[in-house]
């Protein structure tokens, strides 16, 4: 697997890596549990291989394609971002991925398309959480972008962290990574993605609009109902100390991404 | 069994909780760091939190158990479930405010007053506080007929944790309403009691 930097890339961090343990065994990824430590526990599971991503919608190439096929036009790279969970903690991960832009231009969207949606493998068979009658989320798990949002250099898609191939439990083979969004933006293991003219519906926004928007930016000025977003626990928290640190607007990335939503009330458009 | 081989059984059974937590706390100050995960404090506030609630179910338990069973030895030993039942919840809300709030009290009062699942978890713990001080012998002669009025203020309190509980679900509700319908279960079963004007149908210890 080649790991290069195409060009020099301005988003990168120095701040200390979330221990490798905590990464892959402390994940929200409801298809496999409710419980942090369900998708450690049960992504062994699920069959990555074969996989493939269907495109369809307003492009000029659809279609379904072998997920190695869609790699092999693509340059991986290696980039540490911030993760800020919705729930108020975050991550420091190295990923390996690339661009969704690169993706995108595979598929040559047409002028009508506004959104890229995005959907998860949905294989109750595999993913004991879709098989549990005390979920309220109606399966699959969906997820989307704004196009300029999905072309924004920052959008990445992951196909490994530290060095390796994703573990099952954070999105194998193929997930999304929008690290100026809270974390359910970011969807895993997908399997389809669609381009639409019209705002594409999103899993959380569906549950609780109140509480999740389709924009999902990271703000610490607008609090969930039920939680304050202002600071957040920066993972692994000691015994004694939550390791609280002030969150910060865009997660951090407004040089890059402030620009896409300058005209927009942010208190509104959450 | 006698008496007081029963009493300690139970005090044994109820503090198991904590020692698990203690022996983890200790294991985790001696390097196993990822014992109970990156969060070990939001960990420590649920545990305790859970176990307050559990106490809290078997407390109320008590008294329809005995009067079921026939074992009215049963009622001796409710004052002591009660009383683990304000030792987990002040644990609860000693770990929130210490571990996750670091004793920062503006934002411990703003968090109370301003997240509803918050202010009605307080409110539980606030009423089980004078139940718990009024447990002993004393009060109960001082207070002769009111201490039993005042301590079916325990009734309120479970509602307000079940409360607290649902107000938490995010998309798994299994565990909050599997507890809440312990809770109006519980408190079905003496819902002739708790009209004032109805006679006490089964005596308390």
């Amino acid at each position: 697997k080649q790991v290069s930097s195409a060009k020099p890339f301005t988003g990168e961090t120095k701040e200390a890596l979330t221990p490798y343990d905590n990464v892959t065994g402390y994940n929200n990824f409801y298809e496999f549990g409710t419980d942090k430590s369900d998708p450690a526990r049960y992504a062994h599971k699920l069959t990555t291989d074969p996989w493939s991503v269907t495109v369809s919608g307003e492009c000029e190439n659809s279609g379904t394609f072998a997920l190695e096929d869609l790699l092999a036009k693509v340059q991986l790279e290696e980039r540490v971002y911030r993760l800020r969970c919705v729930e108020a903690w975050s991550m420091v991960i190295p990923w390996i991925g690339f661009p969704l832009a690169q993706l995108i231009k595979q598929c040559q969207p047409n002028s009508r398309a506004k959104y890229v949606a995005f959907e998860t493998l949905q294989r109750p068979k595999e993913m004991p959480g879709q098989r549990s009658v005390f979920s309220t989320i109606d399966w699959p798990y969906i997820e989307g972008l704004r196009m300029d949002e999905a072309m924004n250099d920052l959008t990445l898609m992951a196909v490994g962290l530290y060095g390796e191939m994703l573990p099952n439990q954070n999105g194998a083979p193929i997930r999304l990574v929008v690290p100026w969004k809270y974390g359910f933006k970011s969807i895993k293991s997908i399997v389809r993605i669609h381009f639409s003219e019209t705002m594409p519906a999103t899993t959380w926004n569906l549950l609780a609009p109140n509480e999740y928007g389709f924009y999902a930016n990271v703000n610490p000025n607008v609090d969930h109902p039920r939680w304050s977003q202002a600071s957040e626990r920066r993972l692994p928290s000691s015994l004694f100390s939550p390791n609280r640190i002030p969150t910060q607007m865009f997660n951090g990335y407004q040089q890059q991404v402030a620009h896409l939503y300058k005209d927009m009330d942010l208190e509104r458009y959450y | 069994m006698p008496v007081s081989l029963r009493r300690v059984t139970v005090f044994v059974l109820a503090l198991l909780p904590l020692i698990y937590l203690l022996q983890a706390v200790i294991r985790i100050q001696h390097g196993e760091w990822n014992l109970l995960g990156p969060e070990p404090g939001r960990a420590i506030v649920f545990f305790t939190g859970t176990w307050a609630f559990n106490l809290m179910l078997a407390t109320l338990a008590v008294s329809p158990a005995a009067k079921h069973t026939g074992w009215r030895w049963l009622l001796q030993h409710r004052r002591m479930l009660g009383l683990f039942t304000f030792f987990y919840a002040s644990l609860h809300l000693l770990a929130y405010s210490a571990l996750l709030l670091e004793w920062r009290w503006l934002e411990i009062s703003q968090e109370l007053i301003e997240r509803p699942y918050l202010t009605f978890g307080m409110l539980s713990w606030l009423i089980l506080l004078p139940l718990a001080l009024t447990s002993t012998k004393g009060w109960q002669r001082r207070l002769k007929r009111r201490w039993k009025s005042l301590h079916k203020w325990s009734y309120p309190a479970a509602a307000l944790m079940a409360v607290h509980y649902l107000l938490q679900i995010r998309s798994s509700w299994f565990e909050p309403v599997f507890y809440t319908i312990l809770v109006l279960a519980l408190l079905g079963l003496r819902r002739w009691s708790l009209l004032p004007a109805s006679k006490e149908r089964l005596s308390a210890e």
